[in-house]
C-alpha cells in the first residue's frame, strides 16, 4: 500500500490556543501523509494533540500554520461554505460521544448529511435504509438516541458519517464511551468499511482496537513521534 | 424552488415546539395585553369625546351678571340683565355669530294623566335645536318656526318626561298641562349621552316656543342667550364682541369679568382636550412599558434558546451545513414563533373587544360603563406593535444564530 495515491497530507502543522495570557500549543509541526485506502491509527497519550489533529483533518478546524492538501488540493484557502461541502461529501467523522441530533430519530439523524446534499426524498429513503441495513439498525429507525444503548447510537453516528459515501473515514476515539462487546461491532464495520477501499484514520488508546490498522501514528507533546 | 430544507425546518420547528411554546406564549400574552389596554385606552378616550359633544360643540352662553368696576359714572355692583332684543342687536351688530338663540326657564308644575310633577320648563327658539343637540324621535319635531311665530301652545319634552307621564306609549300629540295652561306634545327628545349639564340632564326638560312661554311667564329679561359663531376660531372674537355691543348698551366696561355670565365652550373644550391627552399619554406610557417588557422578556427567551442551540448547529455543520443554511433555519423559525404568537394574540384581542363592545350600556346618563366598555380596536397601534417586537425577536433570534455560525463546527460543537 505504500506506493498508493496520497489522500491526506500535513506539513509542518501548527495549532496554538489562546488561553486568556498565555498561548497553549497543541500541534508543534506535524507532517505526515497517509494513502488511498489506508487504515491507520493515531495514538499518544492524552493531551498529546491527538483529537486537534483529527479535527483539523476533519475539517472542522483550523490549523495556525502550516498546509493541509486533501486528495492534492489545498484546504487552506477554502471558503467555509466550501468546507462544509468537504465535510458533507468527503469526510465522515465519527465523534467519541456520538454527537447525534437528540431529538431526532435515528433515521432523521442518518439523512441530515444527506439534506445538505440535496438529495430527493426517494433517493434518502432508499439510502438510509440501506445505511441502518448495514449497521444492523433499521428496526430501531424511529428511535431517538436516548432510547438506544451506547452501541447503537454510535453505529447511527456511523451510518451518518457514510450517508453521502464519503472516500474518508475520520473516528476519534469510537469506542473510548462504549464496552468491549459494542466497541467490537464498531470495529468489526471499520473494518468492513476499509476492505471496501474507503481511507480510515482512528484514534485510540487501546492497543487491540489500533491491532485493527494498518499503521499507527503516535503522537506526543504535539508532534510526531 | 427546492422545497427540500424548509420542509425540513418546518419538520424540526415542530419536532422542538415543546422548547419554544413559551416564547410563543409569551408573544401570544404579550400582544394581547397590549392589544386590549390599548384598545380600551382608545375607546375611554373617544367615550369622552363623544360625551362631550353632547352639549353641543362651540357654543358661547351668555347670562345676567353684576358690574365689578366703575364706569360710565355708575357705581358698581349694578345687576345685568339680557333682554329679548339683545337677540337681534347682537344678530346684526356681529356678523361672525353663525345661530342665536334664547332661552328662559321656570321650574313649574307639570301635569298630565293626573299625575303632577315639578318640572324644568324652558322657552326657546327653532335655533335652539341646532345649538343644543336637540333631536327629536322619530315621529316628532322640535319647536319650529311658525310655532314660535303663532305662540303656539306646543312642548317638546326629555324621554324620562314622557316616560314619566305616558310609560311606554307615544306621547307626540298628547296633552300636558304646564302651570296650568294645556300645551301639546310635538315631539320627545332622542336619547344622547351627555356629560356636561347645566339644570339637570336633558332627558327631564319641558321646551316651549319662546312666544308661548312669555305668555305665562311674567319675567321681562332672558336666563341666557345662546350663541354659535361662524368658526371655531371665532369664538373668542365673539365672545369680546359681546362684550362690547353689550356694554355700550347696558354701560358697562367690557373689561369687566363679572357684568356678564359667559361659558364659552372652547375653554371647557381646551380644558377636556388637555385631560385627553394626558389619558392618552398615560395609556401610552403603560402600554410601551408592557411592550418594554414583553420584548426583553420574549427576547431573552429567544436568546437562551438558540443559545442552547450552538450545540446543534455545530452538528449540523460537521455533516455539512452551509453557513446562511443555518441563519435561513433560524430565521424561518424566528418568523414562525413570531407570526404564531402574534397571530393568536391578535385573534384574541380582537375577539375580547368584539364582545366586550356588544355589553350594552345602561340608559341612564353617561356611566362608568360607557368609558369601559367601548374599547376601540386600531390597527394602527397593532402594526407598531408588531414592527417594535418584531425587531427585537428577530435580533434575538437571529443574532446569537448568526454568531454560532460563525464558529468553526467544532467551536460550536464545544459550546456549553
Ligand atoms: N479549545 C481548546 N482551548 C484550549 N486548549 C485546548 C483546546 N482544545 C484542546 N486544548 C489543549 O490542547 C492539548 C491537546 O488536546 P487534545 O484534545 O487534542 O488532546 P488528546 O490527545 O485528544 O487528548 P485525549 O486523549 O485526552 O482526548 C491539550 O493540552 C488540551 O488541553
Ligand atoms: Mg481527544
Amino acid at each position: 500500500m505504500s506506493k498508493a495515491e496520497t489522500i491526506i497530507e500535513l506539513r509542518g502543522i501548527k495549532k496554538v490556543y489562546q488561553m486568556g495570557g498565555h498561548a497553549l500549543e497543541a500541534l508543534s509541526g506535524v507532517s505526515l501523509e497517509i494513502g488511498r485506502g489506508e487504515f491507520v491509527s493515531v495514538m499518544g497519550p492524552s493531551g498529546s494533540g491527538k483529537s486537534t489533529l483529527m479535527n483539523i483533518i476533519g475539517c472542522l478546524d483550523t490549523p495556525t500554520s502550516g498546509e493541509y492538501y486533501l486528495e492534492g488540493k489545498n484546504v487552506a484557502g477554502l471558503t467555509f461554505d466550501q468546507l462544509s461541502s468537504i465535510r458533507n461529501q468527503k469526510l465522515g467523522f465519527v465523534f467519541q460521544n456520538f454527537n447525534l441530533l437528540t431529538y431526532a430519530t435515528a433515521w432523521e439523524n442518518v439523512e441530515v448529511p444527506l439534506l445538505f446534499n440535496g438529495k430527493n426524498a426517494r433517493r434518502r429513503r432508499q439510502r438510509i435504509t440501506e445505511l441502518l441495513e448495514a449497521v444492523g439498525l433499521l428496526d430501531w429507525k424511529e428511535h431517538r438516541p436516548s432510547e438506544l444503548s451506547g452501541g447503537e447510537q454510535q453505529r447511527i453516528a456511523l451510518a451518518r458519517a457514510l450517508a453521502n459515501d464519503p472516500p474518508i473515514l475520520l473516528a476519534d476515539e469510537p469506542t473510548g464511551n462504549l464496552d468491549s462487546k459494542s466497541g467490537e461491532d464498531i470495529m468489526g464495520l471499520l473494518g468492513g468499511l476499509w476492505k471496501e477501499g474507503r481511507t480510515i484514520v482512528m484514534v485510540t488508546h487501546d492497543d487491540r482496537i489500533a491491532a485493527h490498522s494498518e499503521r499507527t501514528i503516535r503522537l506526543f507533546d504535539g508532534q510526531v513521534a | 424552488m427546492n422545497l427540500t430544507l424548509p420542509r425540513f425546518f418546518l419538520r424540526e420547528f415542530r419536532k422542538r415546539r415543546k422548547k419554544t411554546a413559551l416564547i410563543t406564549f409569551a408573544l401570544f400574552w404579550g400582544t394581547l395585553c397590549v392589544l386590549i389596554l390599548l384598545a380600551f385606552g382608545r375607546g375611554m378616550s373617544a367615550q369622552s369625546r363623544v360625551a362631550f359633544s353632547g352639549l353641543g360643540e362651540n357654543l358661547i352662553m351668555i347670562s345676567g351678571g353684576q358690574s365689578s368696576i366703575v364706569h360710565g359714572g355708575l357705581a358698581k355692583g349694578r345687576l345685568i340683565r339680557v333682554y329679548p332684543n339683545d337677540i337681534e342687536d347682537l344678530k346684526k351688530r356681529i356678523p361672525e355669530i353663525a345661530v342665536i338663540a334664547p332661552e328662559s326657564y321656570n321650574g313649574w308644575p307639570v301635569s298630565a294623566r293626573g299625575k303632577e310633577l315639578n318640572r324644568t320648563v324652558h322657552g326657546t327658539t327653532p335655533e335652539f335645536a341646532g345649538l343644543r343637540t336637540q333631536i327629536p324621535q322619530p315621529g316628532g319635531r322640535f319647536i319650529n318656526a311658525d310655532d314660535e311665530a303663532e305662540g303656539r301652545k306646543v312642548a317638546f319634552i326629555g324621554w324620562k318626561v314622557a316616560a314619566d307621564f305616558f310609560g311606554g306609549e307615544e306621547a307626540v300629540g298628547k296633552e300636558i298641562i304646564v302651570n296650568r295652561v294645556p300645551f301639546t306634545v310635538i315631539g320627545v327628545l332622542q336619547k344622547k349621552i351627555q356629560n356636561s349639564m347645566y339644570q339637570g340632564p336633558d332627558a327631564d326638560q319641558v321646551y316651549l316656543p319662546f312666544s308661548a312661554f312669555s305668555q305665562i311667564d311674567s319675567q321681562p329679561y332672558l336666563d341666557r342667550i345662546h350663541v354659535q359663531p361662524r368658526e371655531l376660531g371665532l369664538s373668542k372674537l365673539v365672545e369680546e364682541r359681546i362684550r362690547t355691543v353689550l356694554g355700550r348698551k347696558y354701560r358697562f366696561d367690557p373689561a369687566d369679568r363679572y357684568a356678564l355670565g359667559i361659558w364659552n365652550t372652547i375653554d371647557n373644550a381646551r380644558e377636556q382636550e388637555k385631560i385627553f391627552k394626558r389619558i392618552e399619554i398615560f395609556l401610552g406610557v403603560i402600554g410601551a412599558l408592557t411592550l418594554f417588557i414583553g420584548a426583553v422578556g420574549v427576547t431573552n427567551l429567544m436568546y437562551a434558546v438558540v443559545r442552547e442551540r450552538t450545540q446543534e448547529i455545530g452538528i449540523k455543520m460537521a455533516v455539512g451545513a452551509r453557513r446562511r443554511t443555518i441563519v435561513l433555519q433560524f430565521i424561518l423559525e424566528t418568523l414562525f414563533i413570531f407570526a404564531k404568537g402574534t397571530f393568536w394574540g391578535f385573534i384574541t384581542a380582537f375577539n375580547i373587544v368584539g364582545l366586550v363592545r356588544l355589553i350594552p350600556l345602561s340608559e341612564e346618563g353617561f356611566g362608568i360603563g360607557a368609558y369601559l366598555l367601548r374599547p376601540v380596536f386600531s390597527m394602527d397601534i397593532f402594526f407598531i406593535f408588531l414592527g417594535i417586537v418584531g425587531t427585537l425577536v428577530f435580533l434575538a433570534g437571529i443574532f446569537p444564530a448568526t454568531r454560532a455560525s460563525r464558529l468553526n463546527p467544532i467551536e460550536a460543537l464545544r459550546y456549553e
